[in-house]
């Protein structure tokens, strides 16, 4: 079914904006300035606007020429086919994935920081909870997705430009000490700011959502560049104001950034206020993230490239349940971790690595497919796609280069799902059988392996003190695993060939 | 009431299948367990701290695999004819 085109050029620009003003503001500057960049960071803002606007430049013209649903994934699968384009669907479903542990943990922080503000006697039971409280709103929201209950994006997107506009006013009336800029040695500044550019980023990618949207905007071919590079260049000056004042007024404080400032400002009434729109702010970011993970996997599946069971929808609620669930298994799964600075590289990470691909669709495009219209070209091209996908990997790896570990485990995790996602690929290119026969070798592997260990530790080869029910569950999974192993191998071995 | 042999095969894919799927799932469980040590259980194990990532990853692809394997199993039960 086609979508009625109706939005115009100004609804246009909200949902850019509405879709990079988000949670991220309340949780990535923290890390940023605390640990990577100092005052640094507020350049770090104004780097990352001018990467994004290079980037855009190509989404603007690949939006503008293929107006289709599904983004940087069309636009691959139109340039490359194949591998790439099931690696950027990948890649894209991995960071909403990324993103929504993010929003859940960022939720529970700010509901620890409110609590520390109204009811300090509570706070260190929610602090110490705070994965738990992650998984449990994942799951409410979830469940709200599954019932196919409709979100709020522009009305929170308005709310969020007011109450900035207070804090910016209100800071400067109280008045500020002007942030020190460049004031550690050249080289170690400058890694500190593409750091920081790195991790921040998230922060400006979130316009983007724009590009879906594309299907709804009339005259997609004139309003859909001119919104996104409008929203662009709105986005960096609010967000380089919002850093600039939240640094001057700092005068020490534990928690978030934009809290405590906020606290500086306003006394605990901004403090209470900026927690309130904190979690408001994750939880619809959360619920938008569970959508499109859920969107993508959809549109990978019906291409063939994931389970048909994804496309499975509610007999009730009629709302694509399967792949809800199975993307929020995912996103529990890496919010029990905890680790906020991983989650804000492993997002950042995933979406970078889009953004080179699509700026290598740019390019391809326009030697494979010349004659196709362009209501929009970019300008100076080769030159701004080039730099795009240079710039992109100048971010992807400044972090490595300045020895952050949670840049580095980040990246080598993102590697490791790259390799499964790549395997899957594999594995569902030589059909389902082979992998069923493949993870029944695995089970019976497992457990054999797991009854060799049973037997040497309860002879005391293997020096390891279990209780004995412990030794007991383990018989117990061997013959399991061994029994699974069997079925699988046998089931279909002779449907292969 | 008589069991031929493929139908009591399809019962023990089943059977397996959900034991397996089961187990892949408490598996997952318990390495969050383990991780926030919730009821002392690192203590109980006696799992070092420095261990407890190896373990979780352990029982994270460990608990991986057999939800994967025990559902092909189930799913073989609902295609069978």
């Amino acid at each position: 079914m086609k979508m009625k085109r109706e939005l115009g050029l100004f609804d246009a620009v909200m949902m850019g904006l509405s879709g990079a003003i988000g949670f991220e503001i309340f949780v990535l500057l923290d890390y940023a300035y605390f640990s990577l960049a100092g005052s640094d960071m507020i350049l770090a803002l104004l780097l990352g606007g001018l990467i994004n606007l290079l980037i855009m430049f190509s989404y603007c013209e690949l939006g503008a020429a293929i107006p289709e649903v599904g983004g940087e994934y069309t636009y691959t699968k139109a340039a490359y086919g194949g591998i790439v384009a099931f690696i950027s669907g990948s890649l894209r479903w991995l960071a909403s994935v990324f993103v929504a542990a993010l929003a859940a943990l960022t939720f529970a922080r700010q509901l620890s920081y409110l609590f520390l503000r109204v009811s300090p006697a509570l706070q260190g039971v929610v602090s110490a909870q705070t994965p738990l409280i992650a998984m449990i709103v994942i799951v409410t929201l979830a469940a709200l997705d599954v019932k196919g209950v409709k979100k709020v994006g522009p009305l929170i997107v308005t709310v969020f430009l007011a109450i900035f506009a207070i804090f910016l006013v209100g800071g400067l009336w109280r008045g500020l000490t002007p942030p020190e800029v460049f004031s550690k040695p050249l080289h170690e500044g400058l890694s500190g700011v593409f750091a920081a550019t790195a991790y921040v980023f998230p922060m400006f990618f979130g316009m983007r959502a724009l590009v879906a949207g594309a299907v709804q905007i009339k005259d997609p071919g004139k309003n859909v560049p001119r919104a996104i590079l409008l929203s662009a260049l709105l986005i960096v000056p609010l967000y380089f104001s919002v850093a600039y004042v939240a640094v001057g007024v700092l005068q020490g404080g534990d928690g978030p950034l934009l809290n405590v400032a906020a606290e500086e400002i306003f006394g605990v009434a901004g403090a209470v206020l900026f927690a309130i729109a904190g979690m408001v702010a994750s939880l619809s970011a959360l619920g938008t993230s569970i959508a499109v993970q859920s969107s993508i996997a959809r549109g990978m599946s019906r291409d063939g490239y994931m389970p048909k069971i994804l496309l499975s929808v509610h007999r009730r609620y009629k709302t694509p349940y399967v792949a809800t669930i199975a993307g929020s298994l995912l996103i529990m799964v890496l919010s029990a971790v905890g680790a906020v600075e991983f989650l804000g590289y492993a997002a950042s990470f995933g979406s970078i690595l889009v953004f080179a691909l699509v700026n290598l669709s740019l390019l391809k495009l326009r030697s494979k497919k010349p004659y196709l219209k362009r209501p929009f070209k970019t300008p100076l091209y080769p030159f701004t796609p080039i730099a795009g996908f240079i710039m992109s990997l100048v971010l992807l790896v400044s972090p490595i280069f300045l020895g952050d570990l949670n840049a580095v485990s980040a990246l080598v995790s993102g590697l490791g799902l790259m390799a499964l996602v790549l395997l899957t690929y594999y594995l569902r290119m030589v059909g389902r059988y082979r992998v069923q026969v493949a993870l029944g070798g695995i089970s019976l592997g497992i457990g054999i392996f797991t009854a060799l260990m049973t037997y040497l530790i309860k002879t005391g080869f293997v020096p390891i003190t279990l209780p004995p029910v412990s030794l007991y569950a383990l018989i117990f999974i061997s013959v399991i695993s061994i029994l699974a192993g069997v079925l699988n191998v046998t089931a279909h071995t002779s449907k292969i060939s | 009431m008589r069991i031929s042999i493929k139908e009591a095969g399809k019962i023990l894919a089943t059977v397996v299948g959900a034991a397996q799927s089961a187990v892949g799932v408490l598996a997952a469980i318990a390495a969050y367990i383990l991780y926030s040590d919730f009821f002392g259980l690192q203590a109980w194990l006696n799992v070092t701290t420095e261990f407890v990532p190896l373990y979780m990853l352990i029982l994270i692809v460990f608990g991986f695999f057999s939800i994967i394997s025990g559902l092909f199993l189930l799913a073989e039960r609902s295609e069978a004819p």
